[in-house]
């Protein structure tokens, strides 16, 4: 009979548990990105912000050597990019590297040459998602320092992606590589126009365009900015990295290579999209 | 009685205390640590740790709170977590009754296969509430490593999840003969 109610009990427990997930999931989804699970979300995101910018602070040179040894695959291409910035580095050795790297950064933020006119906020990368099914980063801004939603975020090479939630002093950035994330684009050689979607667990986005199009390795891509596009026009997107194109197909497969590598980059802007006094 | 109410309060608080340690480590520290673009869960390993020792009420309580702790910070929908890991701590905890006996090696076991298990269950409730970005053959990758990941973690979060959701009572000696004593 004990043994009945414990098996009883623990079922409830269980269906509870569940309806209560199904509830939160139901509101959450009905709120459209607003509402209380937002406030909520918000809240605790506030909340870490400090702890997140302290172990940030303290962790940034652990990360580096951690990064240096976890992606193996990268080694050859990263040495090329090291021995020029060693030569680049040769009598400026009093220099910091890193420092060097962030004012590269933050200059080429100042002075984007694809989107001169655009106002924005310049943020530092601080955090990247906990999680292992979506490509995020956080910022160190928020909606105090004028980051909104659906801000489109450049680094000084291209997009990044764009603002998907944003608190008072933190924003989540959905990057290019989520499987979530769709970029209106054109290609730079042909002007011929696609999505390009980001793919779960791969650093590599996907454009399906139709077989008759010229498109070879290296190709650079850009926004297409068709009119109410979520993304400003010309802004440079990523390189293509290979063609898939088989005999009768309806379409060829492209893999394309983001141009901004965000696991390295510590500043981005976040720009205001459309600007403010523009039309609609 | 009395005494009892406060030992149970002082678990509470334990496992309070280990709830926001782990959000702490897994948003601000592991993010740092990733191999091959996956990080581990420490929320799931500590869920199949307390639903291994405790069984699947605790395990499944647990859980649920574990992970909607862990979707205030992601960008899927709040409470999907929390059902994977609620259901992992349940499966968990039923099957804890068939281990009969504990080598050294139950612990990174349980830790790789019950991530393996919740992120099999987060993929596909993902998948039924919209998230079909998550139903690729790329996230039984991410799966996969991930559970590697956990299984490492799995000896040091076991201990702790175990310290944390221990009872109020002595211990007895099968429950010292498990992992994490």
């Amino acid at each position: 009979m004990a043994v009945y109610r414990r098996a009883s009990r623990r079922r409830s427990v269980l269906i509870l548990l569940v309806l209560t997930s199904i509830t939160l999931i139901t509101l959450d989804a009905r709120g459209n990105n607003g509402g209380v699970t937002r406030t909520v979300r918000d809240a605790a995101r506030d909340s870490m912000a400090p702890v997140q910018s302290a172990v940030d602070d303290v962790l940034s040179p652990v990360n580096d050597w951690f990064d240096a040894v976890t992606r193996s695959s990268d080694i050859k291409q990263e040495n090329r990019v090291l021995r020029r910035e060693l030569a680049e580095a040769r009598g400026q050795a009093a220099e910091s590297l890193g420092a060097r790297r962030e004012n590269k950064e933050l200059r080429a933020l100042q002075h984007l040459p694809y989107a001169p006119d655009l106002p924005g906020v310049t943020a530092q990368v601080i955090a990247a998602s906990p999680g292992n099914f979506e490509s995020t980063v956080a910022l160190d801004k928020g909606t105090d320092d004028g980051i909104v939603n659906a801000m489109p975020v450049v680094a000084g090479d291209g997009l990044v992606g764009r603002v998907v939630q944003a608190s008072h002093k933190r924003a989540t950035v959905l990057l290019l590589t989520d499987a979530k994330s769709g970029v209106s684009v054109r290609l730079g050689t042909t002007g011929d126009r696609g999505v390009l979607n980001g793919r779960a667990g791969s650093n590599l986005l996907r454009l399906e365009v139709e077989p008759d199009v010229v498109v070879k390795r290296g190709d650079l891509l850009f926004t297409s900015g068709l009119e109410g596009s979520v993304f400003p026009a010309n802004i440079p997107v990523g390189r293509v990295a290979s063609v898939k194109s088989e005999p009768g197909a309806i379409e060829q497969t492209i893999l394309v290579r983001p141009l901004v590598d965000v696991g390295r980059a510590s500043f981005v802007r976040a720009l205001e999209w459309p600007p403010r006094g523009a039309g609609g | 009685m009395a005494a009892a109410g406060g030992r149970r309060l002082i678990r509470v608080g334990r496992l309070l205390l280990l709830l926001i340690a782990i959000v702490l480590v897994q948003t601000a520290v592991l993010p740092y640590a990733r191999v091959f673009g996956v990080v581990p869960d420490l929320g799931l390993v500590a869920t199949v740790a307390i639903a291994y020792r405790e069984g699947p009420e605790m395990g499944s309580i647990f859980g649920f709170a574990a992970g909607l702790s862990m979707d205030l910070f992601l960008q899927t929908p709040l409470g999907l977590t929390a059902l994977a890991f609620a259901l992992t701590g349940y499966v968990i905890g039923i099957l804890q009754s068939a281990l009969l006996r504990s080598t050294w090696w139950v612990t990174p076991l349980l830790g790789g296969l019950g991530g393996i298990l919740g992120g099999l269950i987060f993929i596909g409730i993902g998948a039924i509430v919209g998230q079909e970005q998550l139903f690729a053959l790329r996230s039984l990758r991410v799966v996969l490593l991930s559970g590697v990941y956990d299984a490492i973690v799995a000896p040091v979060v076991f201990p702790i999840a175990a310290f944390a959701a221990r009872g109020p009572g002595p211990r007895t000696g099968s429950e010292m003969s498990r992992p994490g004593w």
